[in-house]
């Protein structure tokens, strides 16, 4: 009973966001939103908003979970952390991604080639 | 797994949402204070910065929908949402609220009262291990009219050898019996059991033991008493195990305690003792009897087979008593029996069409409110809200009402039950075992909803169909309040009156039969009469004593100032008695016959005393002493039995069978028939014997002619004169003979005064809904009205208008009505005395009543309807 992936990634964005918990460790909303900014380089303008409801589906299906913290500014904030499933889950949809890319890769090659 | 998950957390999220509502507020708003504190210290000013971090935000509102989207089901959301709504309108229209509510709660309530007595009385399966098992044997013999006839024990021996329907029989009945302690002797109510009855029923004691066929045999005086007993002189305490109680006489030890609220069938006894089942002869006594059938054996196999068994046991009796049968009847059959059943039936059918007349009060006032918003839908329509979501709205509201109303209906039938339970007919069994249980709680719930659909459901369809006309113009101009509504309502108050007249007319003949069995003749004047139940003490065996004491109370009594006579009988209210040879001396010579009657003892002033009528010869006086020939009197029923067509007076009689060797008696006088099994119930055939000829009971009925109008007043004095003679003869109460009589009238009282307060309810909602739809309707033809007027009409043309509306409607409704009512009438005619189920006079009556409530109805409206005023009505667009 696995829930729909296209729900849960939300455009792989839900992949992003427990890759980004698993590299830095327990996070709040905004600093999740930077960081995926930064690592796409900018290129992937991202609606910071859409980002809450990714991180409540995941919560819903167990993989990440939150408390109330304080942010390195002093703010209340929620504090995202990688739970032992979202981890496990994690190393399943990083493989299931990479092979899904490079099928796509290799779609997009042959393509080229008969053009 | 996961799902699962998803769905407790959705769930929760319901319950939490406004927190939840309130921590995202907070987490977007430390998002944008974050992101405006990044984009200051990259040189934006304040300003600027917080247009950046809005922008690399998004829509606040969107993110937040979606987000609520994901956090639970949606669906639910909006039942909450429409809920909240529905209160919301509810309580901006306190006056509809107020009046649906109140009238579907006194309906759902009155419902559940009635239903929880339904369900104690006739669902409920009887206390006993499988009871569906259990049946009454009875023996019959219908050429005696000796129906449910006690059963002697060696007949039951028989029955139990020969049969093979049965997994056992057991006898029991009630015996009188005298409890002496320290403080004097008193009457408590004692049952005699087979020991096999306890187990056959499959009840143990909560406490000790029961008693065990051996030590019955040995004829130990073990007795087990009530938990009521128990509780009332042990205090609940183990130390009664054990102890010993004086009964008739002598020490019977009690060696359990049995569960609360036993009973066997209508028996409830406080000590119970033990009777050997094994008869080598037939002896005269009979008793109840019970049985269990086998497992897969059905009533009517049990029947069959018993009375097969009856016709080969009758060629073994004496010839007197061949006709006899038996019958088998399921216990719950016996205990209430088919005319309370129907009753009860007829009672739960009457309260339920209360319900639907509620119900259509309340959619009429609802489709009224719908047309009036029909503005407020069209406008909702317009942005965007499908049918659909318009129908749920519309029914959610409804639903809601219905759940208000079931509460408070609740909280009334709690009090009702309480009512019932305190004043209800105490002859009807089961009646304390009413409460409000899960079954129970379950019909309310039921109702409720039922109410809630019913109520929402035709509003809800009008509206839907009104949705695809562009409705902002009728909404505007409202000419006719939505025809099709219009139509319903006039039918819903057509079925209400057709209701209201099966109802009234169901009333009406119970009154009817009430006012028929008040007026009933019982064969003596009760008025001003006192009874006084004395027993002699346990010491007075012989029976010249138990004579003596009560001739000299009689003596004392009588010199009371204010008694102006005073008589003796054993027991003036007779259950059912036994059929019981009878050896009577005829034109044609010496016949013996099992005959239906009482035999009692009486004073000398018994009959004068109650005011009951010599028909022929004389009363017994002085000079019937012990040593002068015994002589007897009989009443009517007993002389046309005995003595058809021929003069009694002079003939003699002999209990018992031919052979018996009974002292003969001489019949010296008839008398008028009394009722003495209640108002209800024709005269018996009765015989009278001397008190002074004959060894008296234990037990004595003694009443008084007083002539004082409150003869309770001298009870007091006339227990004085009885201590005068006997200190230790037991007295229980002094009670006036009118309000004995009334105990037989319980039942029917409640049933009556039941069916009339429905019906008068029923009535005045009715009028309520006829009433409603007339107003309604006058003020949305107003215009029309005008129009009327101002081409010619006059203010009586319109008056005549508007009453013959609501005639037509109430007229059709009654015309319905009263085809239901008769046919319906029929089906529970069994209820009825002294009057037939097609009675012309009531139905006349009901349908003038109703059709005058009607016109009242319309009256004011109708009046108001005459002042309109032209001008201003057609200006009114």
């Amino acid at each position: 009973m696995t829930p729909d992936k296209s729900d849960v990634l939300y455009g792989t964005l839900g992949l992003m966001v427990i890759k980004t918990l698993e590299a830095l460790g327990p996070l709040h909303g905004y600093r999740i939103a930077r960081r995926i900014e930064q690592i796409s380089g900018n290129q992937l303008a991202l609606n910071q908003g859409t980002l809450y409801p990714a991180l409540l589906k995941l919560e819903q299906i167990g993989w990440i979970s939150s408390k109330w913290g304080t942010s390195e500014t002093g703010r209340r904030v929620r504090i995202y952390v990688l739970t032992r499933t979202g981890r496990k889950q994690l190393h399943k949809e990083e493989a299931q991604w990479q092979r899904a890319a490079r099928i796509v890769e290799r779609f997009l090659k042959i393509s080229e080639s008969r053009s | 797994m996961t799902r699962l998950r998803i769905s407790l957390r959705r769930l929760w999220a319901l319950v939490r949402s406004r927190q939840m509502d309130r921590e995202i507020d907070d987490e977007i708003t430390s998002h944008l204070a974050e992101a405006t504190e990044e984009y200051v210290k990259r040189g934006l000013s304040p300003d600027e910065a917080r247009w950046a971090a809005q922008r690399s935000f998004g829509g606040v509102p969107q993110t937040k929908e979606v987000y609520r989207q994901v956090r639970s089901f949606m669906w639910l959301e909006e039942l909450s949402h429409d809920v909240r709504y529905a209160l919301r309108t509810l309580r901006k229209s306190p006056t509809f609220a107020t009046t649906a509510t109140a009238t579907l709660a006194l309906a759902i309530g009155t419902n559940t009262a009635m239903f929880s007595v339904l369900n104690a009385v006739l669902l409920r399966p009887l206390p006993y291990r499988s009871p569906e098992q259990l049946v009454m044997l009875w023996t019959e013999d219908p050429t005696q009219n000796l129906r449910e006839g006690r059963s002697a024990l060696w007949d039951v021996e028989q029955w139990r050898a020969q049969s093979q329907s049965f997994a056992d029989m057991a006898t029991f009945d009630s015996v009188s019996t005298v409890l002496t302690g320290a403080d004097g002797a008193e009457q408590i109510v004692g049952a005699s059991i087979s020991p096999n009855l306890l187990p056959l029923l499959g009840v143990r004691p909560v406490l000790g033991r029961s008693f065990s066929t051996e030590e019955t045999e040995q004829r130990q005086r073990f007795v087990l008493i009530s938990h009521r007993f128990w509780q009332a002189r042990f205090g609940g305490s183990h130390d009664a195990l054990g102890a010993t109680l004086m009964l008739n006489g002598l020490p019977s030890q009690i060696i359990g305690i049995l569960p609360a609220d036993f009973q066997i069938a209508t028996l409830d006894a406080d000590v119970w003792e033990p009777h050997t089942t094994r008869r080598s002869v037939r002896g005269p006594q009979t008793w109840f009897v019970v049985g269990r059938l086998r497992p897969t054996v059905r009533f009517d196999q049990a029947q069959a087979e018993m009375s097969a068994i009856a016709r080969r046991l009758n060629d073994q009796l004496p010839a007197a008593e061949r006709r006899q049968g038996i019958s088998v009847v399921p216990l719950n059959l016996y205990m209430v029996g088919p005319q309370s059943r129907l009753a009860l039936w007829v009672l739960g059918a009457a309260v339920f069409c209360v319900f639907l007349i509620a119900a259509a009060n309340v959619t009429s006032l609802s489709l009224a409110r719908s047309t009036a918003r029909a503005r407020e839908m069209a406008v909702r329509a317009a942005l965007g809200a499908s049918a659909g979501r318009i129908v749920r709205q519309l029914l959610t509201e409804s639903v809601v009402l219905g759940a208000v109303s079931g509460l408070a209906g609740t909280l009334l039938a709690v009090v009702g039950i309480d009512l019932i339970r305190a004043f209800g007919p105490a002859n009807l069994p089961r009646l304390n075992e009413v409460s409000l249980d899960l079954r129970v709680l379950g019909l309310a719930l039921a109702m409720s909803l039922l109410a809630g659909i019913l109520v929402g459901l035709t509003p809800a369809i009008t509206a839907m169909r009104r949705d695809l006309r562009p409705s902002g113009e009728e909404g505007g101009r409202s000419v006719s309040g939505g025809t099709s509504s219009r139509r319903i309502r006039r039918a819903l108050v057509v079925a209400e009156f057709a209701l209201a007249i099966v109802l009234l007319v169901g009333a009406g003949l119970l009154v009817r039969s009430w006012w028929y069995v008040s007026n009933i003749d019982p064969g003596f004047r009760p008025e001003r009469v006192v009874v006084m139940e004395v027993s002699s003490p346990t010491t007075f065996n012989i029976p010249a004593q138990r004579a003596d004491l009560y001739h000299r109370a009689l003596e004392q009594i009588q010199a009371v100032p204010g008694v102006e006579s005073a008589g003796i009988i054993d027991d003036l209210f007779t259950g059912n008695p036994r059929e019981q040879a009878l050896t009577m001396e005829r034109d044609a010579g010496t016949v013996s016959e099992r005959l239906l009657f009482t035999r009692d003892e009486v004073s000398a002033d018994f009959f004068r005393t109650l005011g009951t009528p010599l028909l022929r010869g004389r009363f017994f006086s002085i000079g019937d002493r012990l040593e002068a020939p015994r002589v007897a009197i009989i009443n009517d029923a007993m002389a046309r039995r005995a003595w058809p067509g021929q003069d009694p007076v002079g003939r003699r009689f002999m209990l018992g069978a031919r052979d018996a060797d009974g002292p003969w008696y001489t019949v010296v006088g008839v008398v008028g028939d009394m009722r003495r099994q209640g108002l209800e119930r024709e005269a018996l055939p009765q015989i009278f014997v001397s008190l002074a000829q004959n060894p008296p009971s234990r037990n004595v009925d003694v009443f008084i002619r007083t002539s004082s109008d409150d003869p309770l007043a001298m009870a007091g004095a006339l227990r004085a004169a009885v201590r005068r003679v006997e200190k230790n003869a037991p007295i229980y109460g002094v009670t006036p003979l009118e309000q004995q009589l009334g105990t037989y009238l319980t039942q029917r009282r409640f049933q009556t005064s039941l069916l009339s307060g429905f019906s008068v309810v029923a009535l005045l909602m009715a009028a309520v809904g006829i009433y409603g739809l007339i107003q309604y309707s006058i003020a949305t033809r107003t215009q029309e009205i005008g129009l009327r007027m101002a081409i010619g009409a006059q203010a009586g043309d319109i008056f005549r208008m508007i009453i013959s509306e609501g005639l037509t409607l109430s007229l059709t409704g009654v015309a319905i009505g009263l085809v239901g009512a008769s046919w319906l009438g029929r089906a529970g005619s069994s209820l009825l005395l002294g009057v037939s189920a097609s009675d012309p006079l009531t139905f006349t009556a009901v349908s003038l009543l109703l059709t005058a409530v009607a016109t009242a109805a319309c009256y004011f409206p109708a009046r108001r309807a005459m002042r309109v005023d032209p001008i201003r009505a057609l200006r009114m667009t």
